[in-house]
């Protein structure tokens, strides 16, 4: 979508939005890198500007480093744009280093990535040529040395400010730091440059910190023999739970969702699905929820490989558990457990829950929740009456009351006649004008002969076109 | 029976109010009030605009305030008369001065102290409790109330609409008659008409920072909070009649009016017992005589006798007395200033040193300055040196005290931006969305949003949400935001300024302004007096100080020579880079074809090349019948009189309110009013009502349509943009002051110019290219020979040579470099010397990057080397010289000139060693690219190639999209126009280049040269030639990547993130508009 129109990442910055990143069609509008927004909207008006998130792209390294691991397992991030992998013994089994690189490069170019790859014998030497170097990308067996002379110090993963002032003395290729004394150098830029200038000549040894890829929540069961027996599948079912819970708890997680696979011997899979409200490692508790739906498993000619998977696993909140005075609310774990084997068995849909919504408009006055674990952002609203029953359509009726707004005096109601006794109101809502348009409601609580309580409203002004329409919209007892 | 609103809260309750003070007066007229209360939330800022409307509308205005407490029930406040109405300003004062600008802290205790005789309405909370009962807190608050206010407190009684309002009001009434506190009907109004509660929720959404769909229950529910008619009024409150009968109790009883508020004039401005009009009159005849010596001219006695006749009949003498006041103390501490503005240019205020200008050049009558028909106050801006103007304003506090001074309020409006902004983000548009609209309000002017930018900008103007954001957006556009704190506008009163209206705190330390802006004080007629800053002026003492110093000179404004032929010989040849309000482009290619000879040729300079005058297309009409080719005629007996002196041609702001006058029948206050509503963009209906009115009163007069229609677009160019004869007369004698040094002392003139930075149109670089060629030599900054300002050292040829300072050199501090003058006793000879003086590391390499090590014979690069050493003798061994390159047998690699060009831009802005466009004429040779100095040899209408670096980018409003460019090279300057059509295809060249080459036409007419251009390239690329470069132009990759030739994008990212491009080092062009 955005591949073909320029646009660039932006951070706040003292006030001012900061171009991070500007892609290729932009740079070609000569946007850079540090200019502010503005400046570039003036160049191209039509440019997109998405907010930087630097977390997105330390996630995103981590996963190519991760998914890096199919070459080498030593593959360590270099933030916040590189990769660095140690290929000993590896590159064989692409048949060579170049046909190694080609393919890593084929790969990400596949992806949409635009990279720049280099190999060499020292992590300092790969890094410097990848970025710097306009020829070669493989670096011969104790080649470095040449490689890097005609480099800039850049290269040589210093801090910036050594950089700059080494490109103030004219020093601007790495051959010309190396005929200097080292004590020179020393003396005026420290130890570090002598020590990357080591490391990148192989001098001193570097190692990486390779990542460590998560696991995922996922047991597996080979069976000898073939399962057809329920019994069978239930002692599978345990065993992986008890396993998948030990993990968990160890870990201080819960699950939320968890899948059982059962893989036939005809190729078919057989699977049940189960949800839980709050995250749990109750294994007892979580066999309870899959014993209802074993029957739902077709063993057919038998079951060969059982697999459980956490698909949805969050931390598990530790609470201090209570001797006494356990109280029937939302934190209470057995109610939570209740519901979610009630749940199993007559359907999670069946099951609702409503929060308050900050509206003065009764229909959206309250609102669906979407977990067992949603916090209430603001109260119930108490000091209006609201009928205990709110119709979901406001229904017609017919009505004698005095002009403009004072309460009814009588109303039909399903062919019913009701004599008001007493009266409140009326309780004006206008229209959410930023959500509907439409007239504003005049509500009243009306008590009959018969002592049953309803709430009325009149939608719109009394007019002496009578546009106005009465309604009834709830009951109080 | 009749009701009053007593309850209404105006826009000027910042984000609370949704209508201005003015439509709630308008509406109430229209429904029949015959007065309404303005209670804004502890404040009185809204006031003056409501009594001025209420004024028009023949109905009588309330003066309130809401009072919100901080310890208590909220209160309305009504004074009863001009004593309680001073009790109610310092109340809201005290609490206004113990907090932060914008917030007002009020306890009970405070309302108490100041309570007696203002009439107090009680707001009671909004809901009963459980029990259908008011809190038992709300009941004990009542009683000390009660207690505290005796009958002069009421309590509200409001319908809400919010279904147990019958229940509420009867509780209420049950209080009311328990505690003897009479009920009284308000609406608690917030705006108008019922249509504005959609602004108000949104008002409410940017107050609380939420979007209009989570704003919740902080919205109110219905729309009931409009002005509502009597009889609607009368109908809800028909079970409590009394509470209607109780309006008009406390309507009745508060009186009090704005007109009753008297100004007096401060009083320690004579001596002696005199009176002013006596002080006045002593002061005049003795600066007559400093100023003319004692042989006074005739016209000078008859002048003066006139204006004192004239300043004692409107009784003006203790106005003219405040300001000499400030000037006098002005001139004791040698701060330099000159008086502008109507009555400015007066003999009196020439004797009394308010002004330079010797009026003797006019022949203006006293009194076409100040309009008698409206007896407003005249009216005198000071301008102050822009560095020493907080001494004149503290010597005013000082003087009159913070209670009897201070600074008028500017009330901040809404503008387009702004209010697509917050209207947007309310309305819960993504900021990309609203981005996009403001971008597709139009970049130069103040249109709307039109449908084809929308569309642009991928909008659909169709969408209903857009529009009712843009609805909004309009509606909400000239709100008050803020009060912020006046330029220098100063309020002096006689007695306490608090007993007249509140004083607030403003956001600079030390500063306290009242809650009325300058319209406000105008309209009720209280004197101001602007104290401004003009950094010409700081420019200009520091000229006479050097002047002194090193000529012996004892200069100031008044006893320059005057009409020095020499000096309007450079002006005429626009030789003016520096000098005041001449030295832009538009202006010095104006000079050559105005050729100013005198005085006021100079204040027709000044006051022509404004966007007034240009859109009101009067520049050429002048400047044909200035150099005869058009005959100087009048249209009338009675216009020549008014336009003489401008050959038939009105340039000023006077002239053209003089034309609505004597033309077209206008009263004074008319035209001034017409004035008015033309410089704010929100009585745009106005507007078109005073061209019919101008235009049918003159074609009544037997002017000609068209001409009168000339004199309407004339009238509405002034209107924003004017300039007052007066203002152009005290501003032409700067020009010429500084011209004047300029053309005699160009050392001196560069030297406090540089001095002034930041000010002008032009970088130091240019300043001293220009110095440089008028024969100064300029000495390099040195840690041996420099100060922390420029100064001038021994002569070199004529002029003393100019010494830049270290104030030149970016990023280094002051107070550093006092330490190194300090301990400079000789002079330094070795780096480690200069560390023992306790400068940093840090100073002493941004030294090294100035090149400033000269003197001990190290350039910038060997004197980094130095620099960059860590360790340096100690001990034992301190105070001996450390090893130095050579004996570390390192030799460096030497920089180029053009290298050194570029550090010394990226340094200091500017380089004493060669212009950078002369490093790359070869090249620019080689594509017939001439020199700007060429051009002056050339043909009009010849095809010409020329480039040099942007100085200044320009598209004035007034000149249709048009782009005008200076550029400039090792030769001077070339200015450049750019057509519209052409602007938005070379946009990119022109918005980015630093280097730009312009291939188009010349126009050459007399001394000034244009090139009109054709095409625009960015040769920005040229300058990276000047420094070598390994990194850059990379080869193609030789690698085989299977299918894949060229550079991946981002391969030099990290070393272009560190490096600056060295074309980026050059400055960037300034943008004026």
């Amino acid at each position: 979508m955005l591949h073909d129109k320029p646009f660039v990442l932006a951070s706040p910055d003292h006030g001012r939005m900061v171009i991070t990143a500007a892609n290729g069609l932009a740079q070609k509008e000569g946007i850079d890198i540090g200019m502010v927004v503005a400046d570039a909207r003036a160049l191209i008006p039509s440019l997109e500007v998405l907010d930087d998130q630097p977390e997105t792209l330390a996630r995103l390294l981590n996963g190519l480093a991760e998914w890096c691991i199919r070459y080498t397992p030593a593959v360590a991030i270099d933030p916040p744009d590189g990769l660095l992998l140690d290929v000993t013994g590896c590159a064989h089994l692409w048949g060579g280093e170049k046909q190694y690189i080609t393919e890593i490069w084929k790969r990400f170019k596949a992806f949409g990535y635009d990279i720049s790859i280099a190999l060499a014998d020292t992590v300092g030497a790969a890094w410097a040529v990848a970025r710097f170097s306009p020829n070669d990308r493989i670096i011969e067996n104790g080649q470095q040395h040449m490689a890097l002379l005609s480099l800039p110090p850049a290269s040589l993963r210093i801090e910036a400010s050594a950089t700059e002032r080494l490109e103030k003395l004219g020093l601007s290729q790495i051959s010309q730091l190396i005929s200097m004394p080292r004590s020179a150098l020393r003396r005026r830029f420290g130890a570090q440059i002598l020590q990357r200038l080591d490391q990148a000549l192989g001098y001193e040894e570097e190692r990486i910190n390779p990542v460590q890829p998560i696991e995922p929540y996922q047991e597996r069961l080979p069976c000898l023999e073939p399962i057809v027996t329920a019994t069978g599948i239930e002692i599978a079912l345990q065993r992986l739970l008890d396993a998948l819970c030990h993990r968990l708890q160890q870990e201080q997680k819960g699950l939320r969702t968890v899948v059982f696979k059962g893989y036939r011997m005809d190729g078919k899979i057989e699977k049940m699905e189960i949800g839980t409200n709050r995250p749990s490692c109750n294994s007892k508790h979580l066999f309870k929820l899959f014993e209802v739906k074993i029957e739902s498993i077709e063993p057919a000619s038998g079951i060969e490989l059982f697999t459980l998977e956490a698909s949805k696993v969050e931390d598990l909140s530790t609470v201090q558990e209570q001797l006494w005075g356990n109280k029937m609310d939302l934190d209470n774990v057995e109610l939570s457990e209740l519901l979610d084997r009630i749940g199993g068995k007559i359907g999670a849909h069946n099951i609702h829950r409503y929060v308050p919504a900050e509206h003065y408009w009764p229909e959206r006055s309250f609102k669906e929740a979407s977990s067992l674990n949603e916090t209430i952002q603001t109260a119930w609203k108490v000091d209006r009456r609201r009928p205990l029953q709110l119709l979901s359509r406001p229904e017609r009726i017919e009505v004698t009351a005095p002009i403009p707004d004072y309460p009814p005096m009588l109303f039909r109601y399903a062919g019913k006649l009701h004599k008001i006794m007493k009266a409140d109101g009326p309780e004006r809502i206008e229209a959410e004008w930023w959500l509907h348009d439409g007239q504003h409601r005049d509500y009243y609580c009306v008590e009959d002969e018969d002592g049953y309580r309803y709430w009325l409203f009149r939608s719109g002004h009394y007019d002496a076109a009578k546009s106005y329409q009465w309604f009834i919209h709830g009951f109080f007892s | 029976m009749n009701y009053t609103e007593l309850q209404v809260t105006s826009n000027f309750s910042f984000l609370r109010g949704a209508s201005h003070p003015e439509e709630l007066v308008e509406h109430a007229a229209a429904l029949g009030y015959k007065e309404i209360a303005i209670t804004d939330h502890n404040s009185l800022a809204g006031i003056v605009r409501a009594h001025a409307a209420a004024k028009k509308n023949g109905i009588r205005i309330i003066v309130g305030s809401r009072l919100d407490l901080l310890d208590g029930v909220t209160l309305l406040a009504y004074p009863t008369n001009s004593k309680t109405y001073s009790q109610i300003c310092n109340l809201l004062t005290t609490g206004n001065l113990r907090a932060e600008k914008g917030e007002c802290h009020l306890y009970r205790s405070d309302v108490y102290q100041y309570a007696k005789g203002i009439k107090f309405i009680v707001l009671p909370p909004t809901d009963l409790n459980e029990l259908f009962e008011f809190d038992p807190s709300f009941i004990k608050a009542l009683k000390e109330y009660r207690e505290a206010f005796g009958d002069d407190l009421s309590i509200a009684a409001s319908r809400r609409y919010q279904g147990d309002d019958s229940k509420y009001l009867y509780q209420l009434a049950q209080l009311s008659s328990q505690l003897n506190i009479p009920l009284v009907a308000t609406n608690e109004v917030h705006y108008h008409e019922p249509t504005r509660r959609q602004l108000q929720d949104i008002v409410t959404c940017i107050r609380e920072k939420c979007t209009i769909y989570n704003a919740g229950f902080r919205l109110h529910p219905n729309a009931e909070r409009y002005l509502k008619p009597q009889e609607e009024i009368f109908r809800l409150f028909s079970h409590y009649p009394e509470a209607i009968i109780r309006t008009q109790q406390i309507a009745e009883a508060c009186e009090f009016s704005l007109d009753e508020l008297k100004y007096e004039y401060p009083e320690e401005i004579t001596t002696h017992g005199h009176t002013p009009q006596e002080e006045l009159t002593f002061l005049a005849w003795q600066g007559a005589k400093e100023r003319y010596g004692d042989d006074l001219p005739e016209k000078t006695i008859t002048a003066i006798n006139h204006e004192l006749k004239f300043i004692e009949q409107m009784n003006y003498a203790a106005y003219f007395l405040t300001v000499y006041d400030i000037v006098r103390f002005a001139r004791q501490q040698k701060i330099l200033c000159q008086g502008r503005g109507s009555a400015a240019n007066s003999t009196i205020c020439y004797c009394l040193g308010i002004t330079s200008v010797d009026p003797a050049k006019f022949d203006l009558l006293f009194e076409r300055f100040i309009s008698t028909a409206r007896n407003e106050p005249p009216d005198i801006d000071v301008d102050f040196e822009h560095e020493r103007r907080e001494e004149v304003i503290q010597y005013i506090y000082q003087k009159y005290g913070r209670d009897r001074a201070a600074i008028v309020a500017t009330v901040t409006q809404q503008h387009q931006k702004g209010a697509i902004r917050d209207v947007g983000k309310a309305m819960g548009l993504s900021i990309d969305t609203i981005n996009r609209l403001s971008a597709s309000i139009s970049e130069f002017t103040d249109e709307w949003f039109e449908g084809k930018r929308l569309t642009e900008q991928g909008l659909n103007p169709g969408d209903p949400h857009l529009r009712k954001v843009l609805q909004l957006t309009r509606e909400f556009m000239g709100f008050p935001r803020q009060l912020g704190q006046h330029t220098g506008g100063f309020v002096i009163t006689r007695g306490k300024l608090s007993d007249l209206v509140p004083v607030m705190n403003a956001r600079m330390e030390d500063r306290t302004c009242i809650e009325w802006n300058k319209d406000d004080i105008d309209a009720l007629g209280f004197m101001k007096i602007d104290v401004l800053a003009l950094g010409m002026l700081t420019c200009i003492r520091k000229a006479f100080d050097i002047a002194k110093e090193n000529y012996s000179l004892d200069l100031t404004l008044a006893n320059i020579p005057q009409d020095d032929p020499a000096v309007y010989e450079m002006i005429c040849h626009a030789d003016t880079i520096g000098v005041f309000q001449i030295e832009s482009r538009a202006q010095q290619s104006m000079l050559p074809r105005l050729q100013p000879r005198c005085f006021y040729d100079l204040v027709i300079e000044v006051a022509i090349v404004r966007p007034g005058p240009i859109q009101g297309d009067m520049v050429h009409p002048y400047l044909r019948r200035r150099n005869g080719e058009e005959p100087v005629e009048y249209p009338s007996k009675e216009l020549e009189e008014i336009l003489k002196r401008t050959l038939g041609v009105p340039l000023f702001q006077e002239q053209a309110m003089k034309i609505a006058i004597v033309a077209a029948g206008f009263t004074p206050a008319e035209a001034d009013q017409l004035r008015r509503s033309m410089a704010t963009f929100k009585a745009k209906g106005l507007v078109t009502q005073f061209e019919e009115k101008l235009i049918k009163g003159m074609m009544q007069n037997g002017y000609t349509h068209e001409y009168a229609e000339r004199v309407f677009k004339q009238l509405e160019g002034f209107g924003s943009y004017g300039f007052p004869e007066s203002h152009a007369a005290s501003f032409a004698l700067l020009v010429y002051v500084s011209a004047w040094i300029k053309c005699y002392y160009p050392d001196v003139f560069a030297c406090a110019l540089l001095n002034s930075m930041p000010m002008g149109f032009y970088q130091p670089a240019q300043i001293v290219i220009d110095a440089r060629k008028h024969g100064v030599e300029v000495r390099p900054v040195d840690i041996n020979h420099s100060g922390w300002d420029n100064l001038l050292e021994e002569k070199a040829g004529k002029y003393h040579g100019l010494r830049l300072g270290f104030r030149q050199v970016k990023g280094l501090r002051q107070d550093d470099m006092e330490l190194l003058i300090l301990n400079r006793k000789k002079s330094y000879s070795t780096m480690n010397e200069l560390r023992d003086a306790g400068i940093s590391e840090a100073t002493l390499e941004k030294l090294a990057d100035a090149d400033a090590f000269r003197s001990i014979g190290f350039d910038r690069r060997q004197a980094l080397w130095e620099v960059s050493t860590k360790d340096r003798p100690v001990a034992l061994f301190s105070g001996q010289p450390a090893a130095d390159a050579k004996e570390e047998n390192v030799s460096l690699p030497t920089m180029t000139s053009s290298e050194h060009v570029v550090h010394d831009y990226a340094t200091t802005s500017l380089s004493l060693k060669a212009h950078p466009v002369s490093f790359i004429r070869e090249k620019l040779h080689q594509l017939h690219v001439v020199s700007t100095r060429q051009l002056s040899s050339l043909k009009n209408g010849d095809s010409v190639k020329v480039a040099g670096l942007v100085l200044v980018r320009q598209r004035p409003g007034t000149a249709g999209g048009i782009c005008f460019m200076t550029i400039e090279d090792e030769t001077g300057f070339a200015n450049v126009v750019i057509f519209e059509s052409l602007f938005e295809k070379f946009r990119k060249e022109i918005l980015q280049s630093r280097l730009i080459m312009v291939e188009g036409k010349l126009q050459i007419e007399g001394e000034v040269i244009h090139v009109i251009v054709k095409r625009c390239y960015n040769f920005s690329s040229l300058l990276r030639t000047l420094t070598p470069k390994n990194n850059e132009n990379l080869p193609v990759l030789t690698l085989a990547y299977p299918d894949e030739k060229s550079i991946p994008a981002g391969l030099n990212k990290r070393s272009q993130v560190r490096e600056v491009a060295p074309e980026k080092i050059f400055p960037e062009a300034r943008n004026f508009k």
